[in-house]
């Protein structure tokens, strides 16, 4: 069994079996895959390196968009101007904290600096937001009746495992974050 | 007398609009039953550098209110904000703002 994040001299430090390793790096690739843009960046140096992406539309997959969502509410083309601007950023910043946090996983022990952590927290975030939709987990009760799901010897359907995997890798966030927060409070 | 003053009342309203430095923007982040109250808590913390009281206290008002302007200033500023929120994976928008809350 994976250990709690505990936060020490040495920096954050966790355990996880080889099996949650290997959950976890599939969660991560895929989650990688998904965010690869679908277009190769721009031929135009100047648009490559700002990043721009004239091609950009909003994404129909809604996981993609809970990632990438809208920075302007209520006006479709502000926010599409920004995602033009924007996107093709969050994508890269999005894909190499799960790389990161992929890179991590070689050891069965966890030793994380306060960068590493960041990366790590991120990662754990976006499973957890794409692993949401896929549940439907839209308000409180939702995340109240997959937080019930408990027993992985029930794990007898596609939504009761994804159920766990879900509850595993909150529990997984919470105890990093709360070790963060501990390295937080310690700053000077 | 109304043809000479009306183009000068319409101008004035137009450059009142383009040049005013100090329309304030707002960052609001949204609600959403998935991030944790610990994690929204620590990016508003490490992020912003708010104390642990005031991001605690952002937090909470975003999750019973819904949603909190948890930062106010330039568009530009907020802009860089709601990007390093999606990166995140805080739920964020950016928008003119109507009061300094």
């Amino acid at each position: 069994m994976a250990k709690a994040f505990s936060a020490g001299r040495r920096g954050i430090t966790g355990f996880l079996e080889a099996p949650e390793r290997d959950l976890l790096r599939k969660l991560f690739v895929d989650i990688i895959t998904m965010l690869e843009p679908e277009t190769p960046a721009s031929t135009d140096p100047l648009a490559a390196l700002i990043g721009l992406d004239m091609d950009v539309s909003v994404p129909t997959d809604p996981a993609l968009l809970r990632l990438l969502p809208d920075a302007v509410k209520n006006d479709a083309d502000s926010a599409l101007e920004f995602r033009q601007l924007t996107e093709r950023s969050l994508r890269e910043t999005k894909i190499g904290a799960l790389r990161a946090a992929s890179l991590g996983l070689e050891s069965d022990k966890l030793v994380l600096d306060a960068e590493a952590a960041k990366f790590w927290s991120m990662a754990l975030n976006d499973v957890r937001l794409v692993l949401a939709e896929r549940l439907a987990i839209r308000d409180e009760a939702d995340a109240e009746r997959v937080h019930q799901v408990q027993d992985w010897g029930e794990a007898d359907d596609v939504e009761s495992y994804l159920s766990l995997v879900y509850n595993f890798v909150s529990w997984l966030q919470e105890s990093l974050v709360q070790a963060m927060l501990a390295g937080l409070q310690r700053r000077p | 007398m109304s043809v000479s003053t009306a183009p000068e009342t319409d101008r004035e309203v137009v450059t009142r609009e383009l040049i005013s430095p100090d329309i304030p923007w707002e960052l609001i982040v949204w609600n959403d039953p998935v991030n944790l109250m610990s994690y929204v808590s620590y990016v508003f913390q490490s992020y912003f550098g708010y104390s642990e009281t005031k991001a605690a206290k952002l937090m909470m008002e975003v999750h019973t209110v819904g949603r909190s302007a948890v930062a106010h200033g330039t568009k530009e500023k907020m802009e860089a904000h709601v990007v390093a929120m999606h990166g995140f994976g805080l739920w964020a928008t950016v928008q003119k703002g109507n009061d300094r809350g």
